[in-house]
C-alpha cells in the first residue's frame, strides 16, 4: 500500500519532467519535419505555411538538387573517401592494437600513451600545415590525401578501442597455435581477427560517421571541384543569392540518405560507439 | 613466450606511429613555426618574423572580439547544456513512456553533418524561413527579421543551433552511462523515502560526476574546434566580428584574409586556450567530488 502511494506521488512530481523533455523533443521534431515538408515545396509555400503538408508530393526539387550541384558525383567522392579511410585505419589500427595488447614491458604502454595524446590534440588547429604537407608531397586536392588524412585522426581511438578488445582474448589460444608453428601475423589473421569482429564493427561504425559527415577540411584539402568534392562541400553550393529553399532542402536529405541506411541497420551498435568513443576520451 | 618481444612489438605498431604522427603530431609543432614567420598566402615565399604576428594580433581589434565571443559561447553554453542533458538523461534512465521513441529523437543531430545541419537552420532562420513564417502565422505580423544577418540575434542564434545539437545527444550518452549504475542502489534509496530530484542530485549526478567531466570537455572542444564550421557556413564570422571566434579567425585569416602568420598565431592562442579550458573544466569536476 505505502509503495503504491508513494509511485503516484512520484507520477504527479514527473508532471513537469514530461512536460520540459517533450517540449525539447518538439523543439528537435519540428525542424526535421519542416525539412521534409519543405522538400516538397517552392518558396512562397515554405513561408506562407511552413508547417502544414505538402499539397503534391513531385520529386521535382530533388531532381534540382541533384542536378545543379552534380550531387551524385559528391556522393561518390564521399564514398570513395570514406572506403578508403576505413581501410587504411582498420589496415593499420589492427596490429598496433595488437602489438599494444600483447607486447611485454614498458614499451606497448608507452605507445598507447602516445596515441592517447592524440584526443588532445585539435586537428583542427594544424589544419594550415596540413594543407601546406598536401602541397608539398604533390597531393593537394586529391581523394588519397584526404583520406590518409582522416585515417590518422581517428587512429588514436581506433588503436586504443581495439586493444581494450584484444586484451579480452585469453592468451593460451595465442600460445598453442605458436607451439604449432604459426607465426604473429598467422595468429593476427586467424585468431585475433575473427574474435575481434565486435570490436571492428564498432570502430568502423564510428568512423564512418566521422568520415561521412566531416566538412571543414573536406573544403580545404579537396576544394570547391565538382570533380573532387565531397557531398558536405557541394550542398552548401546551394545557398545562392536567390536560394530555391525547397532544392536546398531536398538536397540535404539526399546527402543524409547513406546516415539513415546505416542507422536503420545498426542503430543498437551506433548508440555503443559512440558512447565508447566518448569514454575514452 | 605470450608476450612480443620490444623489437617485435615496435614493428607491429610503427606504421601507425608514422601515419599519426606526419599528420597530428608534425602539423601541430609546424603550427608553432608558421606563427613566427611573415607569410601572406600559400604560395608567397615566407621569411622569420619573429613574434610580430602576436604583436599585430594583441593589437587588432578582431583578435579580442573572436576571444570575447569564444569565452561568451562556451562559458554560457556548457552550463545550460550539461545539467539539461543530464536531467534529460536521467528522465530516460527511468524509461518513462515513449522513451524508445524520445531517444531516437534526441540522438538525431549527433548522426546528422555538420554541413546538413548548417543548411537546416539556414533555412529555419532566413527572413523568409520557419521562424519567421511561424511567427507570422501566430500574429507578430510582418517578422522579417534576419536572426543570422543581424548584430543582435547572430552569435544569440549559433548559441541556439549548439545547443540544439549538443543536448539530446549528450542526454543519450548520459542515459547510458545511467542505466549501468546498479538498481540496488536507487531501490535503497527510494525506500528511504528519496525523492526523484533527490535521487538525480544527490546520488546519480555524485556517482557519474567524472562521466560528465568527460562529455563537459568533449562539448567544449567540439564547441571551440568544430562549432567554426557551423559558424563558417552560416554567418562567415559576420555581420562584423558579431559571430568570429577564434577558430573562425584561424580560418578567415588563413584563407580569407591571405595573412598565414598571423592564423597561425592565432592557432597557438586556440591551442593553449583548448589546454586550459579543459585543465579548467577537470579541477571543477575534481573539486565538487
Amino acid at each position: 500500500m505505502v509503495s503504491g502511494r508513494k509511485s503516484t506521488g512520484e507520477g504527479i512530481a514527473l508532471v513537469p519532467a514530461h512536460f520540459l523533455v517533450w517540449t525539447y523533443a518538439a523543439l528537435l521534431g519540428i525542424p526535421i519535419y519542416f525539412v521534409f515538408a519543405s522538400a516538397f515545396k517552392d518558396n512562397i509555400a515554405i513561408f506562407d505555411t511552413p508547417l502544414a503538408l505538402p499539397t503534391s508530393f513531385s520529386f521535382n526539387n530533388f531532381v534540382e538538387a541533384w542536378n545543379t550541384v552534380k550531387l551524385g558525383r559528391g556522393l561518390i567522392n564521399s564514398l570513395i573517401v570514406t572506403t578508403m579511410s576505413e581501410i587504411v585505419t582498420i589496415a593499420l589500427a589492427l596490429p598496433a592494437a595488437y602489438g599494444i595488447a600483447r607486447s611485454k614491458g614498458k614499451i606497448g604502454a608507452i605507445v598507447e600513451r602516445f596515441f592517447a595524446l592524440g584526443f588532445l590534440i585539435p586537428a583542427f588547429a594544424a589544419m594550415v600545415p596540413t594543407l601546406l604537407l598536401s602541397i608539398k608531397l604533390n597531393m593537394y586536392h586529391t581523394l588519397p590525401f584526404f583520406s590518409l588524412f582522416l585515417s590518422a585522426t581517428t587512429l588514436p581511438l581506433s588503436v586504443i578501442l581495439l586493444a581494450q578488445f584484444m586484451r579480452t582474448i585469453p592468451t593460451e589460444l595465442e600460445e598453442s597455435a605458436m607451439l604449432d608453428g604459426a607465426t604473429r601475423w598467422q595468429t593476427l589473421r586467424f585468431i585475433y581477427l575473427p574474435l575481434t569482429r565486435a570490436g571492428i564493427v564498432l570502430v568502423v561504425i564510428l568512423n564512418f560517421l566521422t568520415y561521412w559527415n566531416e566538412y571543414l577540411f573536406s573544403l580545404v584539402l579537396l576544394g570547391y571541384d565538382t570533380s573532387t568534392r565531397t557531398v558536405q562541400v557541394a550542398l552548401p553550393v546551394l545557398i545562392t543569392n536567390s536560394t530555391q529553399y525547397g532544392v536546398l532542402l531536398a538536397g540535404t536529405l539526399i546527402s543524409l540518405i547513406p546516415v539513415y541506411i546505416v542507422y536503420i541497420f545498426f542503430h543498437r551498435k551506433i548508440e555503443g560507439a559512440l558512447l565508447a568513443g566518448s569514454i575514452k576520451v | 613466450m605470450t608476450k612480443i618481444k620490444n623489437e617485435k612489438t615496435i614493428f607491429f605498431v610503427l606504421p601507425a606511429i608514422i601515419l599519426y604522427s606526419s599528420f597530428m603530431i608534425g602539423p601541430l609543432i609546424a603550427m608553432f613555426y608558421i606563427s613566427t614567420l611573415k607569410w601572406t598566402y600559400i604560395i608567397a615565399p615566407p621569411s622569420f618574423l619573429g613574434l610580430d604576428n602576436y604583436r599585430n594580433m594583441f593589437e587588432s581589434d578582431a583578435f579580442w572580439t573572436a576571444l570575447k565571443n569564444t569565452i561568451l559561447l562556451v562559458a554560457t553554453l556548457l552550463p545550460v547544456m550539461i545539467p539539461l542533458a543530464f536531467m534529460i538523461g536521467y528522465y530516460l534512465s527511468l524509461k518513462p513512456r515513449g522513451h524508445r521513441i524520445l531517444r531516437i529523437l534526441m540522438f538525431t543531430p549527433g548522426l546528422i553533418s555538420m554541413s546538413a545541419t548548417a543548411m537546416v537552420f539556414f533555412a529555419v532562420l532566413t527572413p523568409p524561413g520557419l521562424l519567421n513564417g511561424t511567427l507570422n502565422n501566430l500574429g507578430f505580423s510582418n517578422e522579417n527579421t534576419a536572426w543570422l544577418g543581424s548584430t543582435r540575434t547572430a552569435l544569440t542564434s549559433i548559441w541556439f543551433i549548439n545547443l540544439w545539437q549538443g543536448v539530446g545527444y549528450t542526454a543519450v550518452l548520459m542515459t547510458a552511462r545511467l542505466e549501468s549504475i546498479p538498481r540496488e542502489i536507487f531501490e535503497a534509496a527510494r525506500l528511504d523515502g528519496a525523492s526523484n530530484w533527490n535521487r538525480m542530485w544527490r546520488i546519480s549526478w555524485p556517482i557519474i560526476l567524472d562521466y560528465i567531466g568527460t562529455v563537459t570537455m568533449l562539448q567544449f572542444l567540439w564547441t571551440i574546434f568544430g562549432g567554426a564550421g557551423l559558424i563558417i557556413l552560416l554567418t562567415g564570422g559576420g555581420p562584423g566580428y558579431a559571430t568570429t571566434t577564434l577558430g573562425v579567425l584561424v580560418y578567415g585569416k588563413a584563407f580569407s584574409e591571405n595573412q598565414l602568420g598571423y592564423s597561425q598565431a592565432a592557432g597557438v592562442i586556440l591551442f593553449i586556450f583548448g589546454l586550459l579550458g579543459m585543465i579548467l573544466i577537470r579541477r571543477f569536476i575534481r573539486a565538487k567530488e
